[in-house]
């Protein structure tokens, strides 16, 4: 809502600067989005009045002018069409700057002087076109300032209005709040109008649709003429944004922004039958709205018909059928209250929002309706001299109770925490317009304005007795509140866990919208039955790479690492604990498990010295190395095997971590090249693909203490030559299994291939610990147990002592 | 016998100064001072000496023996100290201006950080933390906050829709009515997560974080809201940063305020950022609004409660003087790497 601080004086005598204006506002909780000075440059523009004007000597379309300036006279070049001797102009005289920022200065046009340049409307910054000079209202005095002249020394103010605050939307509603916060008491151009008396009326309503239109009340005025408007009303409108029509139209514009009754004036020459009927629409008719455009209506839309035809969307816009035009003579005035919500899902279905349809769907005045007609009427009848028709229509449903609530001042003080009685607290509803009587020592009845269509409840007077106390008055104080031990839910300590583990790994933590492109799924390769291709759309996406919600993290990272390697990184670790969405059948909601995602590619390790690191690009027992701290830190057992290989990965390049109960936790590898170049990526990129879920249901093993050896323990190399497929982690594992209790620890210190080692075989060497925790081993026992070891390789894995 | 030990000392001490490294040095020990050695030998022979020759010459070899320890001593000292001096010559000193050796950590995102540093502040005041769904439906999000279908605070809400009554959820505060369908009073709680929006340009993102708090119990207090907040703004920003609560409106609270600091960037004297009001929004707030507790079946005669929702990205860009919203969502390293 926007107004200026002069139009807001109109109707309430204040003293207060735009700033300090501005911050009683913003203190009411009508939040100051703007103050501008309005007309800024125009301090050195006069008014000028013509003398004689005489053909330039040297140009067709160039005047040469005498002006009085004050005292002083001048001679001008002019170039407009309009100019004429006795006429009262804006002059810019030399040495002033005009609001573009050009300097004015003494020049010679076509060999004659010219001392100043008069000035059109646009050139001023004072309309947004203009053919020819402006001319000034005789009201003005020739040598005075234009500022002076023309009322131009106003601010704009611009407030954002909350959509409860219905009657903020009008320049009486901000002048009742100034009132109530200042003392100073508002004045309403008109206000307790009496009834219209319907006798004469010369034109009949009809409301059929008495639910959506409880109340529309209209009058006639004879002897129109439409033309522009006053000055003073073109200037008001142009201020706050609106675009002057004419003087019947910009009245009607002018009331609802005093009033915030949203008026409408029809031609009423055009209107068949002489009436109105008010109705709802049925399925499919049509209206061409005043913007030009035809619209399609579905049932229920309510509409303002004449006996014939719609010539309205109810409370939203006006048909061009019923237009006032120049040439209109009859207008019927019409001011009516709408269903908020008819009017709301009207404005919504045909995608039409109105300065009219904005106050309706947030409630306008029910009480109000005469108040504004007379005003507009008044004033048609003042600047359009038009006549009015006695009397007039005005169909009301039923007259609304006044709304009464009961306060209890007591409830107020323990809901503020401010110490309140209640002559204070009647006297701060009173000066917005609520006045109360006492019950007793502690209740309020208050009796609720029509205006203010918020305040029903105990709760809402409470909060208009802080808002006009001041929110600085009350105190901040702590709750008193019994203590209580909260649970820390157990997801949250898991992504706490793991964010901190990778991080400690060397990876950044990426966030990423949930949504992403249908497409990414598809740059995965997955097959047809994959369930990350059952993804939930979103019906309105702002953009199509924002259509679906994820059902993995692998798109968005990958999307991330290109835009990284693209500004010449050089090595990327990146990960996501983030939601995936599952839709599934039946249910409203989709599942919305956690996951684990993390990219790495280019040299190990971010920042990592190459001194001491070298160039080594990171591979596979990398991300196998991260995942496995993730299980040592959070004590779960879990085994790599290699899965079923989803289509995104290179042969042989994928490990699926699985719990002891079996249970997937999720997969880590090495993208395949295909994939890599739909996601517009060159280089090698290695993935971890976690299920948090399946983590969480795991219990950690129970910490039991074991007691410290007393014995010492026994190192033993061994070195055997398996067959190829033989993983050297198997023969490891073999060794740990149990059959062989002594051993404490085995360790892979070389794998080697190639000479004197047979072709199809190769040759681990493990460094075996042995320990026993009753006594020292001696050789014997060692190597006898060593013994055995090889024994059990030889017949497991076809394994062989490496000779010498 | 005397002459013997007297050449013993002379030939052990030409040895000892002849020795020309430390392995010499112990042959030449081991030959005269060891337990099979020279003077060891001559010791035992002192049995065969006159009973009146024996002390005097026990004396001697005494003397011998220390004399050529103390020589010992002093010519592994001196090859000792020189063999070091060879070593140290061999092996080039530490260059202690080279980086050290590990492979730096890697950073949380900033928006985490300040999330979990927002949720530490609550967590240290006894609220619980409880997340929701992403997906929500449309009585959580709006009816039951007392924001009904066709009522112009949904304009307020530019909201996703995946299905017809399920949205994407456009605040966290669909927690609160969880919650309270679940518990009864008192309740202290926050419910951090990503909430969407259908808007996108320098300052908005379609997706972004809230963190909704609540508190409710007999008799909470506006002024318990402004004493909570209080702290925490104390807390997130600094003890002197001045705090405004205004009127303003939302469905489910009332009385409503939107709470401003004073503008972090220009101290409170007017700039761009603060478009020359000195002042910055934070947070929304306000008493929870009776309709929403009888929505969950608490008694609202009983019970009174406050609740405030405040954007993650919009406090982490005024912490850290970030200008675009958008760069959260690039995970650009270079970016990451500042936080």
């Amino acid at each position: 809502m926007k107004f200026t601080v002069n139009w807001l004086k109109q109707y309430l005598d204040f003293n207060l600067t735009p700033a300090g204006l501005a911050a009683i506002l913003t203190r009411l909780g009508l939040e100051v989005e703007a103050v501008e000075r309005l007309y800024p440059g125009l301090e050195g523009i006069m008014v000028a009045q013509v003398r004689s004007v005489a053909r330039h000597p040297n140009a067709d379309k160039l005047s040469l002018c005498e002006v009085q300036v004050g005292p002083e006279s001048r001679r001008v070049v002019c170039g407009a069409p309009n100019v004429r001797a006795g006429m009262l102009v804006p002059i810019a005289l030399p040495g002033c700057r005009m609001p573009s920022g050009m300097e004015i200065k003494r020049s010679k046009i076509r060999g004659e002087v010219s001392e100043g340049m008069l000035c059109s409307a646009a050139e001023l910054g004072l309309a947004a076109d203009a053919d020819g000079l402006m001319e000034l209202p005789d009201t003005c005095v020739c040598g005075d300032t234009l500022i002076a002249a023309l009322g131009l020394d106003d601010t704009l103010i611009e407030v954002d209005i909350t959509p409860n605050r219905a009657d903020c939307a009008s320049l009486i509603g901000i002048a009742r709040e100034v009132a109530g916060a200042t003392g100073v008491s508002l004045k309403p151009p008109v206000s307790a109008s009496g009834p219209l008396n319907p006798e004469n009326s010369p034109f009949r309503v009809e409301v059929r649709a008495p639910e959506a239109c409880p109340r529309y009340a209209a009058c006639l005025l004879t002897n129109v003429t439409v033309g522009p408007s006053p000055w003073w009303l073109k200037r008001l409108l142009m201020a706050v944004g609106m675009r002057p029509i004419n003087n019947v139209v910009d009245i009607t514009n002018f009331v609802m922004l005093e009033y915030g009754q949203p008026l409408h004036a029809f031609d009423f020459s055009t209107l068949a039958g002489g009436g109105i009927v008010v109705r709802e629409a049925e399925a499919d008719e049509m209206i061409t709205t005043l913007d030009g455009v035809e619209r399609r209506l579905s049932a229920g839309t309510l509409l303002i018909c004449d006996q014939a035809r719609p010539i309205a969307v109810a409370g939203v816009m006006g048909g061009q059928n019923s237009e006032v035009s120049a040439s209109t003579r009859e207008v019927l005035l019409e001011s009516a209250y709408f269903n908020p919500i008819g009017i709301r899902r009207a404005s919504r279905e045909l995608n039409l929002s109105s300065e009219a349809a904005y106050r309706f769907e947030r409630g306008v005045d029910p009480g109000g309706t005469i108040n504004a007609l007379e005003r507009a009427a008044g004033l048609i009848e003042r600047w359009c001299g038009a006549s009015r028709v006695k009397g007039g229509v005005d169909q009301q449903a039923k007259t609304p109770a006044p709304s009464v609530v009961i306060l209890r001042v007591s409830r107020a003080v323990s809901r503020l925490g401010i110490e309140l009685i209640p002559s204070e607290v009647a006297g701060l509803l009173a000066g917005i317009g609520i006045e109360s009587e006492t019950v007793d020592h502690d209740t309020l009845r208050a009796r609720v304005p029509s205006f203010r269509v918020d305040l029903e409840r105990e709760i809402d007077l409470i909060e208009e007795i802080a808002r006009l106390k001041g929110y600085d008055q009350i105190p901040a104080t702590v709750p008193l509140i019994p203590m209580s031990l909260a649970g820390r839910d157990p997801s949250r300590v898991l992504r706490d866990r793991l964010a901190a583990i990778l991080i400690a790994q060397g990876c950044f933590e990426a966030i990423n919208y949930s949504f992403i492109s249908p497409l990414a799924a598809e740059r995965l390769g997955l097959p047809e039955s994959d369930q990350r291709l059952r993804q939930l759309a979103i019906l309105n996406p702002l953009a199509d790479d924002q259509a679906v919600m994820r059902t993995t993290l692998l798109p968005g990272l990958l999307e991330n690492l290109r835009h990284n390697l693209n500004r010449q990184a050089r090595e990327v670790s990146l990960f996501e604990i983030g939601k995936v969405f599952w839709p599934v059948a039946g249910e409203a909601q989709p599942k919305e498990p956690l996951r684990l995602g993390a990219v790495f590619s280019g040299r190990l390790g971010v920042g990592a010295p190459v001194f001491h690191y070298g160039e080594r690009l990171v591979d596979l027992y990398d991300v196998k190395g991260i995942a496995e701290t993730i299980f040592f830190q959070l004590g779960i057992e879990a085994s790599f095997v290699a899965p079923e290989p989803p289509p995104y990965v290179e042969p042989g390049g994928c490990l699926q971590a699985v719990l002891g109960n079996g249970r997937e936790i999720g997969q880590l590898g090495r993208f395949n090249r295909e994939t890599l170049r739909r996601f517009g990526i060159k280089q090698p990129v290695l993935f971890l693909d976690f299920d948090l879920e399946s983590l969480l249901k795991v219990e950690p093993a129970a910490k039991t203490f074991i007691p410290l050896s007393r014995f010492p323990s026994v190192t033993r190399d061994l070195a055997v030559v398996v067959p190829e497929e033989v993983g050297a982690g198997l023969v490891v594992d073999s060794i740990l299994s149990g059959s062989f209790p002594l051993v404490s620890r085995v360790e892979i210190f070389d794998v080697y291939r190639g000479q004197p080692v047979e072709d199809g075989f190769k040759s681990v060497a493990l460094s075996i610990t042995y320990h026993s925790d009753e006594q020292t081993l001696d050789d014997r026992v060692v190597a006898r147990e060593q013994g055995r070891i090889v024994e059990m390789l030889g017949s497991r894995f076809s394994a062989r002592l490496r000779e010498e | 016998m005397e002459d013997e030990l007297l050449r013993l000392r002379r030939e052990a001490l030409e040895g000892f100064a002849a020795a020309s490294d430390l392995s010499t040095l112990e042959d030449c020990r081991v030959r005269y001072l060891g337990r099979k050695g020279l003077l060891s030998a001559a010791m035992r022979g002192l049995g065969q000496a006159s009973e009146a020759d024996r002390p005097r010459l026990g004396k001697l070899a005494n003397e011998v023996k220390v004399k050529l320890e103390a020589a010992l001593d002093g010519r592994r000292a001196e090859l000792g100290s020189q063999e070091t001096g060879r070593r140290s010559q061999a092996v080039p000193p530490l260059d202690l201006t080279l980086p050290g050796r590990a492979i730096p950590f890697g950073r949380p995102h900033p928006v985490s950080q300040v999330m979990a540093e927002i949720c530490g502040i609550f967590e240290r005041l006894g609220f619980a933390v409880a997340e929701g769904p992403d997906v929500e439906l449309d009585f959580y999000n709006f009816e039951g906050l007392n924001i009904p279908p066709h009522h112009p605070a949904r304009d307020m809400h530019d909201t996703f829709y995946v299905s017809d009554g399920v949205l994407l959820r456009t605040h966290t505060s669909p927690m609160q009515v969880r919650a309270m369908q679940r518990q009864s009073p008192p309740l202290r709680m926050i419910a951090p997560g990503k909430v969407y929006r259908c808007d996108s340009d320098l300052t908005h993102t379609p997706m972004f974080h809230q963190v909704e708090g609540f508190l409710v119990d007999r008799q909470v207090s506006f002024a318990d809201l402004k004493g909570v907040l209080s702290l925490f703004i104390a807390q997130v920003f600094s003890p002197k940063t001045a705090i405004r609560f205004r009127p303003s409106f939302f469905p489910f609270t009332e009385p409503s305020a939107e709470v401003d600091i004073a503008c972090v960037i220009c101290g409170g004297k007017g700039c761009r950022v603060c478009k020359q009001t000195g002042w910055l929004e934070i947070l929304g707030a306000g008493l929870i609004d009776p309709a929403v507790f009888e929505k969950v079946g608490y008694d609202p005669e009983l019970y009174s409660g406050f609740a405030f929702g405040l954007g993650v990205e919009r406090i982490t860009m005024l912490k850290y003087g970030i200008t675009d919203i958008r760069l959260f969502y690039e995970n650009d390293l270079r970016f990451l790497g500042q936080f």
